[in-house]
């Protein structure tokens, strides 16, 4: 029974993540095709290099959520709970780098309605950062139930919280690649 | 499972009323049905907005709700009808439906189901608080850049977003809800292939869903960032931009619109002709097929635009596609009828003015294909006229059939007989004639989307049918209102299985327990109730009224 309970959220998460995953490619289409029209969008205000060094800490914190996932399938509780906080941890520092960046970008003139580049790329980076932030608490949560015991080896609820932070995750890959590395068509 | 003790033991003496259980209830049928209760007060408003609309075009030059005002009304009409009225009685029927159908004690995440009614509701209030912040006048298609800030200031267009933003999260969570169920809650012995029609309709209609609203999410977030933050992705950018995304979920709408719809008619034809229904695999893949489609087409909404020919051919080419697998449909519920023992009660008889109408619908439909006559028609009445038939012919009355066929479910009594068949005469003949004449209409060249018309030939007389016609159809839904109410009360009682019907949810009570089933069948065929009312004759490859002597079964003899 729990087995099904929990098959049946993640199933429900994956479902929810696979419309999700519909509005970020929306998101990006619509910034492929507006670059077009633009000869120079801003995008050299970038500084990819820099955000490397953040969103490596972002995917690394998957890495670390595999291994909390590995200590609480062995019944470490107080290792796995220590594992969700380093997560949440990286991902936060993550979206106080981003949030850094928005500023500086911002004093430079690269504004939301400087140019159709950022437009897209502050929505879409925005609603990004807005799934980071929402992910936050969730990994808290994982934390302190994980200390307190409060989570069995099969609950239903983390194996959605644990995709939902991988979808995360992976779709920074992706608005990585197209944003700081693809130089437009 | 085990039973855990209550935490906290009852001690008050005081029972919740009923309001309070409505508000807090998680169960799938309490939920189901307060989708449509939230419908009909939505189909009420939406319907004295759609008459005063008509009372303005009733002559020409008439100055009723001249300019901006007329607008407005357009705006409130299109989006109550389409988010609020049609969405929520469908996922009302799907809430209350599946789990009895498919033999599950309830829906697969009960809290979230609540929470998704309850976001859809508060979309509904949203969208009836923006004419306090000026009235969103855009129209349901919100077509940019008329929708931008330079051309509608009011801030009653962001509230009309965040009300679609807000009811569209609502839907997309139910559906999760309905493909999980679906995929996982099915009883022992429910194969996909054993699934009753309208359990199968659904959970597909779970999937378009699934990937046409957010669409819609992306594309209204990217108007408020436009409208709110100045950023110009539809003005500077490419206005096309907004149709492409608004039509991408704007076409597999229409059909999450009437996926469900199909899934009831397919219930009630079967059930009400004494036959299983003809072709159950073509009519079940068919609805994959639709449901990949309705996606495919959608730029057909967009001839008009200029997307270039070989575009306009694929596009038209796939929009006359999809024609096929609804016709299959169509021929499959013929078929069904044909040679049937057909009883005219009131559910078949909407379900056969459903057949009619949507047909007429449907054909009109295949005509904007044709890429040149959508040229000379779009922007016209005719388009008016065809989509009311699908949405209102079609759908809409799918639903009435529905409702007629399993009220005695929902309450444990009929509606009443008479006065329910006056309803349906006024809905026909009302709704007929309001939306026949506007394909004249369009025709002859009358634009929709304005207040007012020239004298022109025919114009003001067929407008006046169409308007007096609409008063017909008010009147007819009226009765149908009176009838609901009363028939709760003082309907003729009906038992667990009034129409000898064969799929799981008229094993249960009228109306069903908490918990849905005491104890369910085996199943070995896809008409349970079939097999325990003839256990020697179970799995009959062409059960039908009459026996294999050509007597009529004494079981039927019964039922009228």
């Amino acid at each position: 029974m729990q087995s099904d309970r929990a098959s049946r959220t993640h199933l429900g998460m994956l479902a929810f993540l696979a419309s999700d995953a519909v509005i970020f490619l929306l998101m990006l289409v619509s910034n492929i095709y507006l670059r077009r029209s633009e000869a120079h969008g801003g995008q050299s205000l970038l500084e990819p290099g820099r955000m490397l060094v953040f969103s490596v800490l972002l995917w690394g914190s998957s890495g670390v959520l595999l291994l909390a996932e590995r200590q609480r399938g062995r019944g470490d509780r107080v290792g796995a709970g220590t594992l969700y906080l380093v997560t949440a941890l990286l991902g936060a520092v993550f979206a106080l780098a981003q949030g850094l960046e928005w500023r500086s970008l911002a004093a430079q003139g690269g504004t939301i309605s400087s140019s159709l580049f950022f437009s897209t790329f502050y929505t879409t980076t925005g609603l990004h950062g807005l799934h980071v932030l929402l992910g936050l608490p969730v990994l808290l949560a994982l934390a302190l139930l994980s200390w307190t015991g409060q989570i069995g080896r099969r609950a239903p609820g983390v194996a959605a919280a644990v995709l939902y932070w991988h979808f995360v995750d992976a779709v920074w890959l992706v608005l990585y690649l197209v944003f700081y590395v693809w130089r437009g068509p | 499972m085990s039973q855990r003790a209550p935490a906290f033991p009852k001690t008050s003496a005081r029972r919740p009323s009923a309001v309070w259980k409505v508000l807090t209830s998680t169960d799938h049928k309490s939920i189901g049905l307060t989708y449509m209760g939230v419908a009909a007060v939505f189909l009420v408003l939406g319907g004295l907005e759609a008459l005063v609309m008509r009372l303005q075009l009733a002559v020409p030059g008439n100055r009723l709700l001249a300019g901006e005002t007329y607008d407005r009304f357009l705006t409130m009409h299109g989006t109550t009808m389409i988010f609020f009225v049609l969405l929520p009685l469908l996922l009302g029927f799907t809430n209350y439906l599946l789990p009895l159908q498919i033999g599950a004690r309830d829906m697969a995440f009960p809290r979230m189901n609540a929470f998704s009614l309850w976001l859809l509701v508060g979309g509904g209030l949203l969208l009836y608080l923006s004419p306090l912040t000026g009235a969103p006048s855009q129209g349901w298609f919100s077509y940019a850049p008329l929708s931008e800030t330079p051309f509608t200031p009011q801030r009653g267009v962001d509230l009309w977003s965040a009300a679609l933003i807000v009811g569209g999260y609502g839907t997309t969570l139910t559906a999760v809800n309905v493909l999980v169920t679906g995929a996982r809650l099915r009883m022992r012995g429910m194969l996909y292939k054993r699934l009753p029609m309208f359990a199968w309709m659904s959970w597909i209609n779970g999937f378009i869903i699934l990937f046409a609203l957010p669409c819609l999410t992306a594309v209204l977030l990217m108007l408020e960032v436009d409208r709110l933050l100045g950023a110009g992705l539809f003005t500077r950018g490419d206005p096309v931009l907004w149709q492409h995304y608004f039509w991408l979920f704007g076409h597999p709408e229409i059909y999450l619109l009437i996926l469900p719809a199909w899934g009831l008619i397919s219930e009630i034809i079967p059930v009400f002709s004494r036959k299983p229904i003809f072709g159950y695999e073509f009519v079940a893949w068919s609805t994959v097929a639709i449901a990949f489609l309705s996606f495919a087409v959608y730029a057909h909404h967009m001839f008009a635009v200029g997307l270039g020919w070989p575009v306009e051919l694929a596009f038209g080419t796939t929009s006359m596609l999809i024609a096929i697998p609804t016709g299959i449909k169509v021929f499959n519920w013929l078929a069904t009828m044909w040679k049937g023992s057909v009883r005219y009660t009131l559910p078949m008889l909407y379900a056969a003015a459903f057949i009619v109408q949507f047909t007429f619908g449907g054909v009109s439909g295949v005509t904007f294909a044709v890429v040149p006559i959508d040229w000379q028609l779009t922007d016209t009445y005719y388009v008016v006229a065809h989509f009311h038939y699908v949405l209102f012919g079609g759908s809409l009355f799918a639903v009435l059939a529905g409702l007629h066929y399993l009220y005695p479910k929902f309450t444990g009594r009929f509606l009443d007989e008479r006065l329910g068949r006056w309803g349906f005469w006024l809905n026909v003949i009302g709704f007929n004639g309001v939306f026949l004449v506007q394909h004249l209409l369009g025709l002859m060249g009358m634009p929709r989307r304005v207040y007012t018309y020239p004298d022109l030939p025919g114009w003001g007389a067929l407008n006046l049918f169409s308007t007096v016609s609409g008063f017909v159809l008010g009147v007819g839904l009226l009765l149908l209102l009176v009838n609901l109410i009363r028939s709760r009360t003082h309907g003729r009682l009906a038992g667990r299985d009034p129409w000898n019907g064969w799929t799981l949810e008229w094993l249960t009570d009228s109306p069903p327990q908490e918990g849905n089933f005491s104890q369910l069948p085996p199943l070995h065929s896809r008409r349970p109730l079939w097999d325990l009312k003839h256990p020697d004759d179970m799995d009959h490859v062409r059960p039908r009224r009459h026996d294999k002597n050509g007597h009529i079964r004494e079981e039927e003899r019964g039922h009228q």
